[in-house]
């Protein structure tokens, strides 16, 4: 057993081991998969629009919906 | 976006490719969770395909009023590079399938085919969408896809074996 695997995350009133945060995450990102087409072109217009106004990155055109 | 895949879904209806796939990133995210990405990579097999010609569809969209923004041509507001298939690129066209966008059909290049033709890319940012897009990827169809076109050496020294993921 290593060292930190007893180790709990707390988050706010929520109290985990590093193994399950990250099966959270894991679950996250295939529930992020699952979303329709429409819905992950949304979230790429904003991921577009944060890349241009604050990540500095001037060449982006932030599509039109 | 869907103003963009109706005039491409056109240049099809008017004769001015053969057919198309939606590939690159947007391809992929249609597969994985919402990543960023600059542009729309359309995969056309183009009419005549002993010289890829793309200056028909450029000629057209010009003449359709959509201008050119540094390297891509913008429709509707969507920056589009289209793509001349090769080989795995036309098998990757013929074998996308059909997935709605607001009501619309578009095709899109499924995760086995985008798999092979970013390991043939070769990017470092290809390598990280063939990671989230090999748990959404058939493995058998992933095999005889990679064996087809020598790919697997490629993919195994990167990945390692794909059945042991």
């Amino acid at each position: 057993m290593r060292k930190d695997d007893g180790l709990q995350i707390i988050m706010g009133k929520r109290k985990m081991t590093r193994e399950e945060f990250f099966k959270e995450k894991e679950n996250l990102r295939e529930l992020r998969s699952q979303m329709s087409f429409e819905e992950k072109i949304k979230a790429l217009v904003r991921l577009q629009e944060i890349a241009l106004r604050w990540g500095n990155k001037k060449d982006v055109i932030v599509w039109k919906l | 976006m869907k103003r963009a895949l109706e005039v491409i879904i056109d240049l099809k209806e008017k004769g001015l490719i053969k057919d198309y796939a939606i590939g690159g990133a947007i391809g992929a995210l249609r597969w994985t969770e919402p990543f960023f990405t600059y542009d729309l990579d359309i995969f056309v097999i183009l009419q005549e395909e002993v010289v890829l010609d793309l200056s028909p569809i450029y000629e057209y969209l010009e003449k359709k009023g959509y201008s050119w923004q540094g390297q891509w041509i913008v429709i509707e507001g969507i920056p589009v590079d289209f793509v001349p298939v090769d080989e795995i690129g036309r098998e990757a066209v013929e074998k996308a399938v059909e997935v709605d966008f607001e009501g619309l059909k578009v095709r899109v290049i499924v995760p086995e085919y985008l798999i092979a033709l970013f390991l043939k890319a070769g990017r470092d940012k290809d390598m990280r969408k063939i990671e989230m897009l090999l748990p959404k990827a058939d493995q058998q169809k992933l095999v005889n896809v990679l064996n087809k076109y020598g790919l697997t050496k490629d993919f195994e020294e990167r990945f390692g074996h794909h059945e042991k993921r």
